[in-house]
């Protein structure tokens, strides 16, 4: 670690005189003090006004939107249990499955469908899928390698409509889907990867 | 001749939550620049910067009721924009982010020191962007948007001694790439 004399952390801080300081010490406080200075130049940047007073000047949604906007939105929801607890859980998820298995598979409602997001990461730990439809939250969605082949698979339901997503592999590197229906440009001038999930009842 | 003071946060604050929402205009305008120029040095990227302040001046108008000292709107707002920045840091690597610092074109009317200036900024905006978000954060809040530890802390919700500690390992880092480039 590169540490620096205490007595500069001070004199930044405010708790020192840099005129105390032998040079050498002054001449770090002042590189440090410029850097800032730069730093602090103003932005050149469009103001956000005009786009703030549009969205408050529009009509709040409803509480009852508001719920139903809530209730489509695919959540993460988190527990923690006691580890014996988790074995009777376990068993109880295994047995639902088995009827689950027998009854067709996932269920769904009028106006889902299914994704099925698949990828070859063969070096990857973990690969998650991230999209419009969990609020780009990683961590929430994983995709399985089970037979170690590198290839990640996961199949979720969704409400039917259009989800933009890309990947996510160990953690850290976002990555389209080059396999998908389509690519669309984002926000930040890169591709996202589209999926259009089709309700299973029509 | 109009000799009125500009109505304070706490005035502004009453005047939107009693109806007039065109108030909160005042609000933006207030503190727009210094949000923005925050914005940027934590994302790297303008454009980012641009939606990171919009969406935290919409998050603050429609949770304004919660917003318990409305004297401290400053460092309320603040801390709004450094989540949404966290949030699009989240989304994003910054170190891919942009390059929107890069220098500008040379202007054959500009001089050597504006020049300089500009490789000066490239080369600081670079060695912020090296620093781990946290401390990012917390030599921006510091140096740039000049808070105090306090208010620093008001802002993030850390303690001080985490601040301070932050502060100084951005300061060594920062320093290290200057010499390196000097």
């Amino acid at each position: 670690m590169n540490m620096i004399d205490p007595r500069i952390h001070q004199a930044l801080d405010g708790e020192l005189s840099p005129d105390t300081l032998p040079p050498e010490l002054r001449r770090v406080v002042r590189q440090v003090a410029a850097a800032a200075d730069l730093l602090a130049t103003p932005v050149r940047s469009v103001s956000v006004e005009s786009r703030v007073m549009a969205e408050i000047r529009r009509p709040a949604p409803t509480r009852a939107q508001r719920v139903a906007r809530w209730i489509i939105t695919p959540h993460a929801i988190t527990f923690r249990i006691r580890p014996v607890w988790s074995l009777a859980f376990a068993a109880a998820a295994a047995v639902l499955t088995m009827f689950a298995a027998r009854g067709g598979g996932l269920e769904l409602g009028e106006y889902e469908g299914i994704a099925q997001f698949v990828g070859r990461f063969p070096d990857a730990q973990s690969v998650h899928v991230v999209g419009s439809f969990n609020d780009w939250r990683a961590g929430s969605i994983a995709l399985e390698d089970q037979d170690h082949d590198g290839v990640w698979r996961a199949t979720i339901v969704l409400p039917a409509g259009t989800y933009e997503y890309m990947f996510v592999v160990d953690g850290e590197r976002w990555v389209p889907d080059h396999l998908a229906e389509r690519l669309v440009a984002d926000e930040f001038g890169r591709e996202n990867s589209v999926v259009i999930v089709r309700p299973a009842r029509r | 001749m109009d000799v009125r003071a500009a109505p304070s946060d706490a005035e502004v604050v009453a005047r939107v939550l009693g109806g007039d929402a065109e108030a909160f205009g005042i609000l933006i305008r207030r503190y727009e620049a210094g949000l923005l120029r925050f914005a940027t040095r934590m994302l790297g990227s303008r454009d980012a910067a641009a939606d990171a302040v919009a969406e935290g001046f919409v998050r603050a108008y429609r949770h304004l009721a919660g917003c318990r000292e409305p004297a401290r709107l400053r460092t309320w707002l603040y801390r709004i924009v450094t989540n949404r920045c966290k949030s699009h840091l989240a989304r994003r690597s910054v170190a891919d982010v942009s390059l929107d610092e890069a220098p500008p074109v040379a202007d054959p009317f500009d001089t050597e020191a504006t020049l300089e200036r500009g490789e000066q900024m490239v080369l600081v905006q670079q060695a912020l962007t090296e620093l781990s978000a946290d401390k990012r954060e917390a030599f921006v809040l510091k140096h740039v948007e000049g808070l105090s530890y306090e208010e620093m802390a008001a802002v993030t919700g850390e303690r001080i001694p985490t601040l301070k500690m932050r502060v100084h390992r951005a300061r060594e880092a920062l320093l290290k790439v200057l010499e390196e480039h000097a």
